[in-house]
């Protein structure tokens, strides 16, 4: 028998005493002072200074001392008797065995460490005693189900390595949890073998676990993990000269270095080393290393950057991919009286551009169809309506899928009032503004992706000058971009599926206005072509974790996973996706695992993981609350009343703490301490004149 | 209490804060209260009749005397001085204190408000000096200031720490022209020191009426529980014990009183102590008496 808390870190609180002794100490109205008009009469009389640091109210002090203590006592659950886990005596156990293998417990001696942990307490459950065994990263699953068969747990753990993946104690503890369901009779409990890794404890707030399951924490890390970790990549295709090179640069982190080393750096391109750096890296840091350029491949590039191993061999390697440079086409739908040179500008700013190159094929109204649209990426209608019947069917299916088209409406539009435009606008004349020198831009979405090259320069597009342009009215739904000076839509965006319909009213030609003589003309069309067709920046890899839509394959795709496993991804068509639970590059076919990937995606694990900090024990079941749950059968069934009526004292302890916080208002507002708390002066309102 | 003692209540004229208000509804309330006591009256121009004498002004001869008695008798009025009359108010943070419903400050301005108001009827200059530790603000007596005056009232404010005899040596510097000196203040200063102050005053030709102005507390102390004290002035904070201080402090605070009324009726000082909790009408008639005193040329 003995006095024990379940919570003893409540009892932290008793340092909470030297409040009231603090304030009995301090003169109390030190901090609201009596004013008089002048104290030149009372400095003259001797004043007894040192009283001010005197207890002058003994009784009131220990009155609040003990109801505090009280209050500590009962918030620390005091119980008498045998410990939670003492009473488990004579009883079978139930041992759930919650064993990391994230990433970090990859260090070097961890994981070695972390078995010989998982297999001693293995050894020392008894023949009867069982054990469910929960293997967790990111995720957990309940590897082994309650047996009393050790050696089978035994045999997974040996098997089991470390997996490139991030940490979640959440995930782990909640299949544990779940493992307490189907427990045996007996008493339970939690053993987790970790590195206990401070960036797994988000999301472990707010869990539940069966009041009074004991836990215990087997924490394999040393205090100190010297590591260098690859956190990202830049890559990106430049223009130099007539060539596109490719420009690639790794940035790595460095922790709790012994003293700066030098280490190499290797960039490889489809499996083939074509560059390599070394650099000096400090104890604590962080670092750019630039490769040199080299002449960029069209496709789609494959790419990793390595270090030299470390303790942590799998931050070491960084997997990237970037999308192929196969140029965009532009379908550049013309009227039959098309003036000669009225696309001269446009056709010449979109042919100017690389990575991606944008080429233009023209094509007279009523000649779109699928095959045309099925290697296109943007259909540019110039100053005509859009397709109707069959024509018009296929297109809006098109853009629905993700394709993208751009109306740059005219006089010819302008002069078909009333006319309706691809559910974006509708036509409503033409602003003639030839009189007034001509309208500008005066309303602009400068957050909006397609005005990202003028975010530093937004005047270049209050420079043009547009004499005549459609009055649209924009559709319920549709999203207007910029606006002229006069308040007429002047650029309008509507989102169709998985792909976008633009409307321009701003003339692309200089006879209606100057803009294709303007700075913001050229930037502004290749930003057009490329965000109207959806060419924006895919990431350069993603995370475990994530989840991944190949949109690519757009009918039935499959996926071939690092290891090499096909996965056929869960949904139909584009909505199809799939976790990403590996580490290097995903490659998502059309059908079948056969020829050119239509798409790639690279996975690294989170660069959380490689920050090798770790946590208190306590602080991880400092978020963690108490579950009466009764289903929780190996806990209810063995010691949940027995503690509940171990620790009712918290009960009383509370109700003497608040009669004593009562005792203490009634004594400190009644008799002489209530009058010394009265005589105030009081300060009538406006008696400052 | 009657109609007239109610305009005078200063619970209720605190809650006036237009000052030209306040100081008509003060004066309108104390002479309608003079007409029915036995004190004579100011506004009076006519004095009495004397016999003529050569070298007297023909236009001051009365007439219908004349006509009625045979004989030539000459009109004789109360002499219109047009009196300077300097108001001068302390603004020092000691001021700014009130135990009960009326501010120490709020009282003196009110008292300077109506005294002003009433020289002003009475036809004589004002002017008014505000001071703590030095002049604050001045503005000379004349018969067009009164407006001004009001105005500097309304926007004094009682802070800082103040040293009487020296702003007392300062506003006797800028008064040159001898006239009546009207000192409002809480005299927390040494009491030889506040004479010779004022005695320079007097040597000057002024004629020196001082306002004390009291709070309860400060004559009765009431404290009894253990309180930090922190003066009104320098900000200066003392841990007490009043309950066995209260019995020194008011010997210490009486002997004060008593070397103030002596030295300053020594000196030749009207000194008036009000209370905050009293009516103005006191400090009225105390200034009206001395007014009338010097007035009186015949």
């Amino acid at each position: 028998m003995g006095l024990g808390f379940l919570v003893p870190a409540f009892l932290a609180g008793l340092a909470a005493l030297a409040i009231p002794l603090l304030m009995h100490l301090r003169d109390r109205n030190e901090e609201t002072p009596t004013r008089f008009p002048s104290l030149m009469f009372l400095v003259r009389l001797p004043i007894r200074t040192s009283d001010r640091r005197k207890v002058t109210d003994w009784p009131l002090l220990l009155l609040r001392a003990l109801a505090i203590a009280v209050l500590v006592l009962a918030f620390s659950r005091p119980f008498f008797g045998r410990t939670a886990a003492a009473s488990a005596e004579g009883r079978a156990r139930n041992v759930v065995l919650l064993l990391d293998r994230s990433m970090s417990m990859g260090y070097e001696g961890n994981w070695a460490a972390a078995q010989d942990s998982a297999r001693a307490v293995l050894a020392s459950l008894g023949a009867d005693d069982q054990v469910a065994l929960v293997l967790f990263d990111e995720e957990a699953e309940l590897a082994r189900p309650w047996t009393r068969d050790k050696a089978t747990v035994r045999a997974i753990v040996d098997v089991t390595t470390p997996v490139s993946r991030g940490t979640r104690f959440g995930a782990a503890l909640r299949v544990g949890r779940s493992a307490l369901v189907s427990a045996p009779v007996g008493a339970a409990e939690f053993v987790l073998v970790t590195d206990l890794q401070r960036s797994g404890l988000a999301g472990v707030a707010g869990l539940e676990l069966p009041a009074g399951l004991p836990m215990r924490v087997a924490q394999v890390a040393a205090a100190t993990r010297p590591n260098t970790s690859l956190r990202a990549v830049e890559a990106r295709r430049v223009v130099a000269g007539t060539r596109v090179r490719l420009q690639v640069i790794a940035r790595l982190v460095t922790r709790e270095l012994a003293a700066p080393r030098s280490a190499r750096l290797t960039l490889r391109i489809a499996g083939r080393e074509v560059a390599a750096r070394t650099a000096t890296l400090q104890p604590n840091g962080e670092l750019a290393v630039v490769f040199d350029a080299i002449p960029a491949p069209a496709s789609a590039v494959d790419g990793q950057v390595t270090i030299d191993a470390d303790r942590l061999p799998a931050d070491d390697r960084f997997y990237f991919t970037l999308p192929a440079d196969d140029g965009l086409t532009v379908l550049l739908v013309v009227p039959d009286d098309l003036a000669r040179d009225e696309t001269l500008y446009l056709e010449r700013a979109l042919a100017i551009g690389r990575a991606p190159a944008v080429r233009v094929e023209r094509r007279r109204t009523g000649t779109l169809d699928a095959a045309s649209l099925e290697r296109a990426a943007l259909v540019l209608l110039w100053d005509v309506a859009p397709p109707t019947g069959a024509a018009g069917t296929t297109l809006t299916r098109w853009i629905s899928e993700g394709g993208g088209m751009v109306i740059a409406a005219g006089p010819r539009l302008g002069a078909r009032r009333g006319a309706a435009l691809d559910a974006v606008a509708g036509v409503n004349g033409i602003a003639d503004r030839r009189a007034g020198g001509g309208a500008m831009l005066g309303d602009v979405r400068e957050e909006h992706p397609l005005f990202t090259p003028f975010r530093a320069s937004a005047a270049a597009l209050v420079a043009p000058r547009f004499y005549r342009y459609p009055r649209l009215e924009p559709a319920v739904g549709a999203d207007v971009l910029a606006r002229f000076d006069d308040g007429a839509p002047a650029l309008i965006e509507r989102k169709s599926g998985d792909g976008r319909v633009i409307l321009l009213a701003m003339a692309l030609d200089a006879r209606e206005g100057d803009f294709p003589l303007q700075p913001a003309f050229l930037p502004l069309m290749r930003r057009l072509v490329l965000y109207g067709a959806g060419h924006e920046s895919t990431p350069l890899w993603r995370t475990t974790g994530e989840s991944w839509a190949p949109r690519e394959a757009r009918r039935e795709p499959v996926v071939a996973a690092p290891d090499g496993a096909i996965i056929r991804p869960e949904g139909a068509g584009r909505g199809a996706t799939l976790i990403l639970g590996q580490v290097g590059v995903y490659s998502a076919y059309e059908q079948r695992v056969d020829g050119a990937p239509r798409t790639r995606v690279a996975v690294n694990a989170p660069a959380a993981e490689s920050e090798l900090v770790s946590a208190d024990a306590r602080e991880l079941l400092l978020g963690v609350g108490e579950s009466a749950d009764s289903t929780l059968r190996g806990v209810e069934a063995a010691t949940t009343s027995e503690i509940e009526s171990r620790q009712r004292a918290w009960r009383w302890l509370v109700l003497l703490a608040a009669f004593l916080l009562a005792a203490e208002t009634l004594i400190a507002s009644h008799g002489w301490r209530g009058r010394a708390r009265r005589a105030t002066v009081v300060q009538p309102e406006g008696s400052k004149g | 209490m009657s109609s007239h003692e109610t305009f005078l209540d200063p619970v209720l004229l605190a809650r006036i804060s237009d000052l030209p208000l306040l100081a008509r509804t003060v004066v309108d309330g104390f002479m309608h209260g003079l007409h029915r006591s036995a004190k004579k009256g100011l506004s009076l121009d006519f004095a009495e009749h004397r016999r003529y004498q050569p070298g007297d002004d023909l236009r001051r001869i009365d007439w219908k005397a004349y006509a009625r008695t045979d004989r030539l008798y000459v009109k004789e009025y109360e002499a219109d001085t047009n009196a300077g009359v300097l108001f001068a108010l302390d603004v020092s943070g000691s001021m700014d204190y009130a135990s009960g419903a009326v501010n120490k400050f709020a009282y003196a301005r009110m008292l300077v408000a109506a005294l002003a108001w009433l020289t002003q009827r009475q036809g004589d200059r004002v002017g008014l000096a505000t001071f703590s530790d030095r002049l604050v603000e001045m503005i000379p007596p004349s018969t067009r200031h009164l407006q001004l005056l009001f105005h500097a009232l309304g926007r004094a404010k009682p802070t800082g720490e103040g040293k009487l005899p020296l702003a007392i040596d300062h506003v006797a510097d800028v008064a040159t022209r001898p006239g009546i000196v009207v000192l409002v203040t809480d005299c927390y200063d040494e009491p030889a020191a506040l004479s010779r102050s004022v005695g320079a005053l007097r040597a000057r030709g002024h004629d020196v009426l001082l306002f004390h102005v009291l709070d309860a507390a400060e004559e009765d102390f009431p404290f009894d529980a253990a309180a930090v004290f922190e003066d009104g002035e320098s900000g200066l904070r003392l841990p007490l014990r009043p309950e066995e201080l209260k019995e020194r402090y008011q010997t210490m605070w009486r002997a004060h009183r008593a070397a103030l009324e002596t030295r300053f009726t020594a000196a030749g000082v009207d000194y008036i102590p009000v209370r905050t909790d009293e009516p103005l009408d006191r400090a009225l008639h105390a200034y009206l008496d001395r007014r009338l005193a010097r007035s009186r040329v015949r």
